[in-house]
């Protein structure tokens, strides 16, 4: 057992288990986004951002993936968690201004606008790849991916086109925390385009 | 594994998800009191590490040995619980969840406790289904032997080649055993491909002559029967016997044919050709000399599909005509719409061979001349006339004669008007997916030389590994298959003939009234084969009809006058319902919903026990029309419904009270209002009055579906088969059938309602007697009566100068 603090509240947990999953068994609320229990954790959308304290030093670390160890004095609601929470909320707004699910959460912290400017005010994808890795993960098949590079990242499917990989199982519109799958899921799911011929009559 | 169920009941708080919505305390209490719950707890988040490390823990300390986790879409999280409790023996089928967070904590506006109400009645069912679950135990698939590569496609000799290299022993059946032979023929099936010539042939020969080969020269197929890692398949030899031999796997290497074009295209075979005839004159005379024209004609015979492998193996052999006779002209003529299909190092050689890409007005079809080809020039929409000396048409593509027959013969044909890829196959020993069936040849789908060797070796590698897990002792067979009573089957094919995964066959021999058996290997779990049979021979293993009438019945019981239920498809109402709980969107709480993997699998009897038991209302909400991922699941149901609608209306009650729907998991505002309008049509009808009456009715609607082959029978034979592009209700009138359909539910319902009468009282009755007691008209239960006595159910005597009837015993 690995015994360490959390808010000043001594909490107990077996090695192998992360922060957020401690903080969670003892009741304690860290938000997420891009975390789904149902697979493995990226620590992409740094919402789960937590302050570990040592003395007078002090760093952030994302709680999804930082695994407990003896004697860690973590704070989930301290000044700098609690700036650091409103600076990602507000370039999470600026990403994806149309997600009424993101301005729901912005707001339950404070956020109602953002100082990061807004290239597309119709999208709602934030690319957080939980659609990606539920594909991967959960239904073992790869029919979305995270497409190009860096401003021009994206999920979708190969070649942008329709797949016959996707079984339309809907696993990565369950997901979304942001809803945006549901505009992308219907250029993935669908009949291939290739259209076939008669078999010869018996 | 023990059959006596001991239930652990675990109730997730999921944060502020679940926990302030629905009175978790309250539910876990009535829950407690559960006939075959052994463990009840409510935990924080029983999907992370330590939530499943204290499940595995109370698991092992209470022997549990079935787990029910009430949280969220059990579409996402069953997949970790399964993994992650394996080493407790705890399988597929023994772990359920309930989606208390999307189906009852957000969707409504109720108070915690009748919440805490509700999802007590679903998880009732759970439990109630878990208690029916006779677990399968885990069984290792053996697959052994020697594989056989049929259909002397040329893909057959890479996948030789590459089960040589694994040291597989293999069976390959061969026109000819001269590998010069087979790369002279190649041609036929795969024009334009000279390059890849002598690379072919050192790959026949490597499958030819390695030791690891049995060659069956001149061989045809004729028969497959038994299942994946035995499969027994005759052939007649080039003597006209019959042989036998035995494989562990098959791989079917087939390739489509060329068709040629209609008269409008002026073929003659001698200066106008397709591409295998040109190739054939190549050989022969070598490389034409004068102007050819390769026109890929392939928008206008109706393929466009396949212009661009056309267009890429008219290329090559222009590439070849030039480079053979470099006095030759070489012309492409192709479509404005296709893209041309070479790739920078070809559009080189291209420019370096001076041969000419010329597209034309998609407007008109180019017309074919002696010596001239006129076509509408792009650039200035002037007729043209090219002149040829020798033109090239595109081939007509399809798969026919010895190759169809061999498709047909494996099971590799399920759906008319198609090329054989993306259908379960009969040689798939695993569920892959749909694209990994062990067929490799452009009879899957016309395409080049380079990928159909690719496809073969391919097939050959799987084929190698499923091997090499069997050998390691880590293959097994899937859980949720079917399995056929050998008792109860008597063979009549029903099952057979509605499979769409070609997993249903005959141990040995050719069909008929033998019993059937299922390759497990195979089967995909879809189980409308199961529902359709009419002796409930054939089971759907974990999951079974007795494992749903319970979960069915345990709910029925405990719903409200104006409560109704519904089935929601894992592809389509499920999600949906789960999509709308995450949205929070409120829909009528008086709607009970469970999930089934599709609603094609829900025989007609779980309907039936619904309305036993007491619903009032009960819905199927399966995929969209025509998107059921079970081939025809969605349909098969709604025959099954529109039984039960006519039975209903025979006992006098609304039709209306069972319906099928339609839900899209993208459109979750549309189930709403589906849920809604359902629950309030139901609501507003009121319950099934409850009288003795009524429920003789009910009992012996249930009695009469579950139990009488003559109306199961005509059920199964009425559903939609595989092969069938277009269904109209039926096979044959739609309102013959109809009316002929509802006159046997008629007959054979008043007799099932007589033989309940008979059951429950000791006779004698005279007619009068049993006319009061079913109120139906005399005349018809007397005929009725009297077919009953002559098919030896009940007996006639007289009494007092008056006809009586007892049951017969």
């Amino acid at each position: 057992m690995i015994t360490f603090k959390i808010d000043g509240q001594q909490v107990k947990a077996r090695p192998g288990w992360t922060v957020l999953e401690t903080a969670r068994e003892h009741g304690i609320e860290i938000p997420t986004l891009c975390f789904h229990p149902a697979v493995s954790a990226s620590g992409a959308c740094r919402l789960c951002m937590v302050e570990l304290r040592e003395g007078t030093w002090s760093k952030l670390v994302a709680s999804c993936i930082y695994p407990v160890a003896e004697g860690l004095q973590v704070h989930t609601d301290t000044e700098r968690v609690r700036n650091v929470r409103r600076w990602v909320l507000e370039m999470l707004l600026a990403a994806c201004p149309a997600s009424p699910e993101i301005a729901a959460l912005a707001a339950k912290y404070d956020v109602v606008r953002t100082r990061f400017t807004s290239h597309d005010p119709d999208q709602t994808c934030m690319v957080c790849g939980l659609c990606a890795r539920v594909c991967d993960e959960v239904v073992g098949l790869s029919a979305i991916a995270i497409v190009d590079r860096g401003v021009h990242k994206r999920v979708g499917a190969p070649f942008a086109k329709p797949t016959d990989i996707c079984v339309a199982c809907g696993s990565c519109v369950t997901v979304c925390p942001t809803g945006a799958m549901q505009a992308i899921f219907d250029s993935v799911r669908g009949e291939p385009t290739t259209a076939l011929t008669q078999l010869a009559a018996q | 594994m023990s059959a006596q169920a001991k239930t652990g009941v675990f109730l997730c708080r999921c944060g502020e998800h679940i926990a302030p919505h629905i009175n978790l305390e309250l539910l876990e209490g009535m829950l407690r009191q559960e006939e075959g719950v052994a463990h009840c707890e409510t935990m924080a988040f029983p999907c992370l590490k330590p939530g499943i490390e204290q499940i595995t823990q109370v698991t092992a300390d209470k022997q549990l040995n079935r787990i029910i986790v009430a949280g969220c879409e059990g579409r996402l999280m069953l997949n970790k619980l399964e993994t992650q409790l394996r080493p407790l023996e705890l399988l597929k089928g023994q772990i359920d969840m309930v989606n208390l967070r999307g189906h009852v904590a957000s969707v409504s506006d109720l108070d915690p406790d009748q919440k805490a109400q509700k999802a007590a009645k679903l998880m009732v069912a759970a439990v109630s289904e878990m208690n029916a679950l006779h677990p399968s135990s885990l069984t290792r698939a053996k697959i052994q032997g020697p594989v056989m590569i049929v259909g002397d496609g040329i893909a057959a000799y890479p996948a030789a080649a590459e089960l040589a290299r694994h040291k597989i022993d293999y069976l390959l059946t061969v026109p000819s055993n001269d590998p010069d032979d087979i790369v002279d023929t190649v041609h036929e099936t795969y024009p334009g491909e000279r390059v890849s010539h002598d690379r072919l042939k050192k790959i026949v020969k490597e499958g030819l002559s390695n030791p690891c080969a049995t060659l069956l020269v001149g061989y045809k197929l004729e028969m497959l029967s038994g299942v994946t890692g035995d499969y027994h398949l005759t052939f007649t030899n080039p003597n006209g016997e019959t042989e036998k031999f035995a494989a562990g796997a098959i791989i079917a290497c087939l390739d489509a044919q060329f068709g040629l074009p209609g008269p409008g295209f002026g073929h003659d075979g001698v200066k106008v050709m397709i591409p295998s005839e040109m190739e054939r004159h190549i050989q022969k005379s070598g490389a034409p000399k004068g102007t050819v024209v390769f026109w890929v004609s392939d928008y206008e015979i109706g393929q466009p599909e396949f212009a661009a492998l056309s267009a890429k193996t008219a290329w090559q052999m222009g590439v070849h005509i030039r480079q053979c006779a470099p006095t030759s002209k070489v012309v492409m003529l192709y479509n404005q719409q296709m893209e041309v299909p070479l790739t920078a190092a070809e559009r080189a050689q291209n420019r370096a061979l001076d041969i000419l890409w010329v597209p034309y007005d998609k407007a008109m079809q180019p017309t074919v001349q002696d010596g001239y080809l006129t076509f509408c020039n792009l650039s200035d929409h002037v007729e043209h006339e090219i002149l040829w000396d020798y033109l090239v048409l595109s081939p007509q593509r399809m798969v026919s004669g010895q190759a169809l027959n061999t498709a047909h013969i494996l099971g590799l044909v399920h759906k008319h008007g198609r090329f054989l890829t993306g259908h379960h196959a009969r040689v798939r020993p695993e569920m892959v997916g749909r694209e990994e069936t062990y067929l490799a040849g452009s009879a899957r789908l016309p395409c080049s030389l380079q990928d159909t060797l690719a496809q073969g070796r391919k097939a050959a590698a799987k084929t190698a590994e499923m091997f090499h897990k069997s050998a390691q002792g880590d293959l097994f067979v899937p859980r949720v298959v079917c399995v056929v009573d050998p008792e109860k089957c008597i063979g009549c094919g029903q099952c057979q003939e509605l499979c769409d995964c070609g997993g249903i066959g005959v141990a040995d021999g050719p069909g008929g009234g033998l019993p059937r058996i299922v390759d497990p290997m195979v089967c995909t779990g879809g189980g409308t084969c199961a529902a359709a049979c009419p002796y409930h021979a054939l089971v759907l293993q974990n999951n079974s009809n007795d494992q749903r009438e319970a979960r069915v019945a345990a709910l029925a019981q405990r719903l409200g006058p104006d409560e109704s239920m519904a089935f929601v498809c894992g592809w389509g109402g499920l999600p949906a319902a789960d999509v709308a709980g995450k949205q929070a969107l409120k829909y009528d709480p008086r709607i009970y919903l469970l999930g089934v993997p599709c609603v094609g699998q829900i025989d007609a009897c779980a309907m039936a026990r619904a309305f036993k038991e007491g619903a009032s209302g009960l819905l199927l909400v399966g995929c969209l029309p025509e998107t059921c991922h079970h081939s025809y699941g969605l349909d098969h149901a709604w025959a099954r419904v529109s039984t039960i609608k006519k039975l209903l209306s025979l006992c006098g009650f609304d039709r209306r009270r069972i319906a099928l729907a339609h839900a899209d998991l993208n459109h979750p505002l549309d189930f709403v209002k589906t849920m809604d309008s359902f629950t309030r049509s139901i609501a507003a009808m009121g319950p099934i009055p409850k009288s003795l009456e009524n429920q003789n009715k009910l009992d012996a609607l249930y009695g009469l579906i579950r139990n009488n082959t003559r109306v199961r029978h005509l059920l199964s034979a009425g559903l939609r088969r595989p092969w069938e592009e277009i269904y109209r209700g039926d096979q044959r009138h739609a309102l013959d059938y109809d009316r002929d359909f509802s006159k046997v539910l008629a007959e054979e319902f008043l007799q099932q309602r007589l033989l309940m009468v008979f059951r429950k009282a000791k006779g004698p009755f005279n007619l009068d007697q049993l006319t009061g007691q079913v109120q139906e008209d005399q005349k018809e239960v007397a005929t009725c009566l009297w077919d009953m006595v002559k098919s030896g159910v009940i007996h006639f005597s007289h009494m007092k100068h008056e006809a009586v009837y007892t049951l017969r015993k």
